[in-house]
């Protein structure tokens, strides 16, 4: 039977561990004897036709799924573990400005009663003006463009400081300086120590962003680099 | 003018245990149903407010009009009926909100079915629509607790409330499972509608949960607005309804009810937000023709 745990491993720098990951949805197996290691500043792309399994291990990673058979180990606590989902995830209706999504990312540490201090709001401005945010501050969530929202989910994982960070598809829909901003502040992030994670299907956006890439296929993983996508005609094929 | 309105008030004890109890209610239920109507179950509210029929009856039958023993059952069959819609959805992956409109219905009928087997018209009038006039110090009681301590579950978890409204995934990211908050806040509307049967009766009691936070959306776009004004709505009514029940000769519950209905009807057409006066204002105007830009 599988397991997902979080206790220490033996090597310091890596954050999360696949071992023999297998994972089903109902009944159906999609995913078998994963295996990966995914290090401090490292960022991962994760790549895959439509069905691979990318959102399967995604949430076999998060503990949405219990394995069935091998395991997951992460050393990340939950507080520090943050996923940005699809836009379409979030109900636009709900009535909060850009500060507060940006500050919310203080709740998992602060929990329900600690008050947001001097200090948390500086770090929310400085996140802002990082994500050019400022101008929309206040601007409810369902006023904003697609690019704008973005930036302010990835607000919200700053105002966290993710130490594992999963992202499904963050560029869709999203215009070309908002990649760019996004593309600097992940790379930021990674350079501060974190493990990304990133389900991709630009390969441009792959080349650039990611150190390894794993390739989902037919319930199999196949790790890579980069530039030996650009070779590999059958990555190629899939990614087209 | 004012003492003639405002004295009924002063001077009977009646008005003012109504007075406490309608204010009571009125400091969080509204929250409740804004809740409800961020996360889009406003009908939920009315279809458990039906649900906790049958407990009440129960309680009747045994105890007669003893009003704890009416809350209990109220809030055993509202909690139970909470549980199994919940269960079926999960059973058979149907929507939880058609498991809880058929669970309402089946308990309505039972209710009703039980109160009729030993009941007059007169109590089933009762317990369908209250009394707010009739509360005395037990059911005072009963309601101020209830709402002490729904104000202070509510603050416990009102940032997990909001979170999970917002994104499920970011709360599940943090190792907390939306079915249990889910739960919690389901079980604090159950208990509020059980409080707020004496006063306005299982049928009504949700009117005061829904109207004031459907009528503040027409006015605010934040979550503070919307509380606040959510609950200053249900106050004006409450009191509002209960000097125009005195004044007019009227049944108390149902003018308290009315008295948010049209102030709902009234944000609804002049509202700040997405009222009919507001999109009238917001109509895209037509671009003038090029020479006339000068």
């Amino acid at each position: 039977m599988g397991q997902w745990r979080t206790e220490a491993q033996d090597e310091p720098n890596t954050l999360l561990t696949l071992e023999s990951l297998s994972l089903a949805q109902g009944n159906r197996m999609v995913l078998e004897g994963i295996d990966g290691h995914f290090e401090a500043g490292t960022i991962t792309a994760l790549v895959g036709a439509n069905g691979a399994g990318k959102s399967t291990l995604v949430q076999g990673i998060m503990g949405e799924l219990r394995p069935v058979n091998g395991r997951v180990h992460c050393r990340v606590p939950n507080a520090r573990r943050a996923w940005l989902p699809q836009q379409l995830a979030l109900d636009l209706t709900f009535p909060m400005s850009v500060e507060e999504l940006v500050m919310s990312g203080c709740w998992p540490t602060h929990g329900s009663f600690k008050r947001y201090g001097p200090t948390e709001y500086r770090r929310g401005q400085a996140v802002m003006q990082r994500l050019g945010l400022q101008a929309f501050e206040h601007r409810p969530l369902g006023e904003l463009s697609g690019g704008q929202r973005q930036r302010a989910l990835l607000g919200r994982t700053l105002m966290q400081e993710a130490q594992l960070l999963l992202l499904d598809e963050p560029f869709a829909n999203v215009d070309a300086a908002t990649v760019e901003v996004l593309i600097e502040v992940l790379q930021d992030m990674a350079a501060k120590g974190a493990a990304i994670i990133i389900v991709l299907h630009d390969h441009d956006q792959m080349t650039r962003l990611a150190d390894r890439i794993l390739h989902l296929e037919r319930g199999h993983g196949t790790w890579s680099t980069p530039a030996r996508v650009g070779d590999a005609s059958s990555t190629a094929e899939t990614l087209a | 003018m004012i003492d003639w309105l405002f004295s009924p008030l002063i001077d009977f004890g009646f008005m003012r245990r109504a007075l406490v109890a309608g204010l009571a209610l009125s400091l969080v239920a509204p929250p409740l149903g804004v809740f409800l109507t961020l996360r889009g179950m406003s009908l939920v509210g009315d279809a458990m407010a039906h649900a906790v029929l049958p407990g009440v009856a129960v309680g009747f039958l045994l105890a007669g009009f003893s009003l704890p023993a009416m809350s209990f059952g109220g809030l055993i069959a509202g909690l139970l009926v909470a549980g199994l819609a919940g269960s079926v959805s999960r059973l058979t992956g149907h929507r939880e909100d058609s498991a809880i409109a058929s669970f309402y219905l089946i308990s309505l009928a039972a209710g009703v079915m039980l109160i009729s087997m030993r009941g007059s018209s007169v109590d089933l009038t009762h317990v369908l629509f209250g009394s707010i006039l009739a509360v005395d110090s037990t059911a005072l009681w009963l309601i101020v607790s209830v709402s002490s301590l729904t104000l202070i579950v509510l603050a416990a978890i009102f940032r997990i409330l909001v979170v999970e409204c917002l994104d499920p995934l970011f709360l599940r990211g943090q190792g907390i499972r939306g079915g249990a908050v889910h739960g919690l806040f389901l079980g604090l509307m159950v208990l509020n509608l059980t409080a707020g049967f004496q006063t306005l009766g299982t049928l009504m009691a949700v009117g005061l949960m829904m109207l004031p936070a459907t009528a503040a959306r027409f006015w605010s776009k934040r979550l503070e607005g919307l509380m606040g004004l959510a609950i200053a709505i249900g106050m004006i009514s409450s009191v509002g309804g209960l000097l125009l029940s005195y004044h007019a000769g009227l049944p108390s519950g149902p003018c308290i009810i009315l008295l948010a209905g049209v102030i709902y009807l009234f944000s609804a057409l002049f509202g700040r937000y997405h009222s009919v006066f507001a999109r009238w204002r917001r109509r895209v105007q037509p671009m003038l023709p090029p020479d006339a830009h000068g």
